[in-house]
């Protein structure tokens, strides 16, 4: 199987950056709070690094922000 | 005028009577504290006043105006410090002042003068820091500051004091006794002392019903006649002092102590001088003021 | 209405600083990305499980992909960027109701009204921004890679979502006039979600549901022509205005 990786730049380019910036936006709100509404730092930490593909940091963002 | 006129009402939720005939008034510029136990009807009382909750029956006018369920007073002619007030975290002070200002319909000049002058007397000028890691006591004073926004005739606070320490309840009466100059203030506590303070009128309100009203010289009229306590340095010497003063009675608990309830100034002398002619050694001759408390517990029951 | 411009823009501040807008925005930018890439990888999968049914003896034709498997995907994949704003929406009012931050507010003349409809206005307006900005993302690609010709009645589907998207939000307002939590209201709107797509599958009236707005498929292909859809799209129009002006007496008579 040879993928044409040149094809798929212009999709992957994108999606990575933008999957990236909400991963690590997400990993550093979460090290900047101490307390979440539920569940601890590392649980949090574990769900949005695995569930990357976006769902993890909304899971932490729904679920697991503080309400300010 | 009077800028808060509130005439027998009355609520309930299901079979609990909260209210069962509320009444008092507040004359203009006048520090006013409503007092009662937690569970009175103090903050129910308040909400009816804003027009935040439906009334069973009873009439309230708020700067001549009448108020109910859905009619509230006039937007910005009154100010309300929630119990617990809740902001948004998201905005600092300043922010949410104007916020405040401009529901109002104040014009953006006035808002920043507003804004300024404000911060400066609750303390919060300096601040830039977000709401949400504001203390209760910052809290509270962000709370009067935006309840005085609009230049409201009358202040509305319930319990500002409560939940503060000692530090914080000075500041919040301070501010509060300085916003008399702008306005009447109207407060809830179960804090004596506070009311003692900075009060000039009172009502008590007990079971869902005003206790007494007025001012705070009516209430010391009311307890002219002060009590004497006299502690005698020899318990025998008792039966001396009981013969020439037999209004006085043996405190139960101390055969030395002496209790006149009822003694005027005239007492006081006349048995000063009995004392010091029978040569009876004492250890203490105490008046006791009648004071807030005093009145509270009779009013109450206890 | 009074204090309605104030609230707004307070309802905007609110948008920006909890970081919903971006996260809204963010996750609408993925799907517009996504829908395209699994299009053009749906063949390399293929591929790869033809080589193991070829030794099962079955063989497979050469598959070729066209900007109808993308949008087939769009189709597919935008209701999960709606229940991902209704989710985070779902709370916009219950919150602020419970907590008591609106009271300060109510006292200085803020009409219950304007509360209604400014936090309903940001959520139509966060609803557009990110319905469009995916549709534009996936037409961007779409055309990049194939040919968006092919598709027929493309902007009128994107529209179709759109207006199904209000409905939503409307649901939101109406349940929230009268719901104590965030999961009532996210619950009242799923179930008159499940009721409409029942009523669809075994009724006729289908064709006047709003859910017939987002039956996307039958229009890139022209088996139906917007004409038929007309009906729908002003019913769906109807009831959320409805849904809206009932939610202003509930509101107004709520107690908080």
């Amino acid at each position: 199987m040879n993928v044409d990786v040149k094809e798929y730049l212009p999709l992957l380019i994108p999606l990575i950056a933008v999957q990236f910036s909400l991963l690590a936006y997400t990993i550093v709100h979460i090290l900047r709070h101490k307390s979440y509404k539920r569940g601890s730092r590392t649980l949090w930490l574990i769900v949005s690094i695995v569930g990357m593909e976006f769902i993890g940091p909304i899971l932490y963002f729904i679920l697991g922000k503080e309400e300010d | 005028m009077n800028v808060l006129e509130v005439r027998d009402i009355r609520k309930s939720f299901g079979s609990k009577k909260v209210l069962q005939g509320v009444s008092f008034s507040v004359p203009e510029n006048c520090i006013f504290g409503f007092i009662g136990r937690n569970g009175a009807g103090k903050t129910t009382t308040m909400r009816a006043v804003l027009g935040m909750l439906r009334t069973d029956g009873g009439e309230i006018e708020v700067l001549g105006e009448r108020v109910s369920f859905g009619r509230p007073p006039a937007g910005g002619r009154v100010g309300f410090l929630p119990d617990v007030p809740e902001y948004y975290g998201y905005m600092n002070a300043g922010e949410y002042l104007t916020l405040c200002g401009s529901i109002s319909g104040m014009d953006s000049k006035d808002i920043k003068n507003r804004c300024e002058e404000l911060l400066t007397l609750v303390g919060l000028s300096g601040e830039k820091h977000r709401i949400k890691g504001y203390s209760r006591g910052m809290k509270q004073r962000l709370g009067i500051a935006q309840a005085l926004m609009g230049r409201p005739d009358l202040l509305i606070c319930d319990e500002p004091t409560s939940a503060l320490d000692p530090v914080g309840r000075k500041d919040i009466l301070d501010i509060i006794s300085a916003a008399k100059e702008q306005c009447s203030v109207v407060f809830s506590t179960h804090i004596l002392s506070d009311v003692e303070r900075i009060c000039s009128r009172v009502a008590f309100i007990e079971g869902g019903k005003t206790a007494f009203s007025g001012s705070i010289e009516e209430i010391r009229a009311l307890r002219r006649d002060t009590a004497l306590m006299l502690t005698l340095s020899r318990p025998e010497d008792a039966e001396k002092v009981l013969g020439g003063f037999p209004a006085g009675s043996k405190d139960s608990s101390d055969p030395g102590r002496i209790v006149f309830p009822k003694a005027s100034d005239r007492d006081c002398g006349e048995l000063m001088a009995f004392l010091s002619a029978q040569k009876i050694p004492i250890i203490r001759l105490e008046r006791h003021e009648a004071d807030l408390e005093d009145l509270f517990m009779e009013v109450i029951g206890k | 209405m009074k204090g309605f411009g104030a609230f707004f823009m307070k309802e905007l501040r609110e948008l920006v600083r909890t970081k919903r807008l971006m996260l809204i925005l963010g996750v609408f930018t993925v799907i517009g990305i996504m829908d395209p890439a699994i299009a053009k990888l749906t063949p390399k999968l293929y591929e790869m499980m033809a080589e193991d049914l070829k030794s099962q003896g079955i063989t497979m034709g050469e598959i070729k992909v066209t900007a109808m498997d993308c949008w087939a995907q769009y189709v597919k994949n935008i209701p999960m960027g709606l229940i991902v704003l209704l989710i985070i929406f779902c709370g916009i009012y219950t919150s602020e109701y419970s907590k008591g931050t609106l009271i300060p507010l109510f006292t200085k003349g803020l009409s219950r009204s304007s509360v209604v409809l400014s936090k309903f206005a940001v959520m139509v307006l966060t609803w557009t921004a990110g319905s469009w900005l995916c549709f534009g993302v996936t037409y961007f690609y779409s055309g990049f890679y194939w040919d968006n010709s092919a598709v027929k009645n493309l902007l009128f589907s994107g529209f179709g979502w759109w207006l199904f998207g209000v409905l939503m939000i409307s649901l939101i307002v109406f349940f929230s006039a009268f719901a104590y939590s965030p999961a009532q209201v996210i619950l009242g709107a799923g179930a008159v979600y499940f009721a409409m797509t029942l009523i669809g599958m075994y009724s006729k009236a289908g064709k006047y549901l709003p859910v017939s707005l987002t039956d996307s498929l039958s229009l890139y292909k022209g088996e139906t022509v917007p004409d038929d859809c007309l009906a729908a799209a002003a019913i769906t129009a109807a009831l959320s205005l409805a849904l809206v002006l009932a939610a202003l007496p509930l509101t107004r008579d709520r107690k908080i």
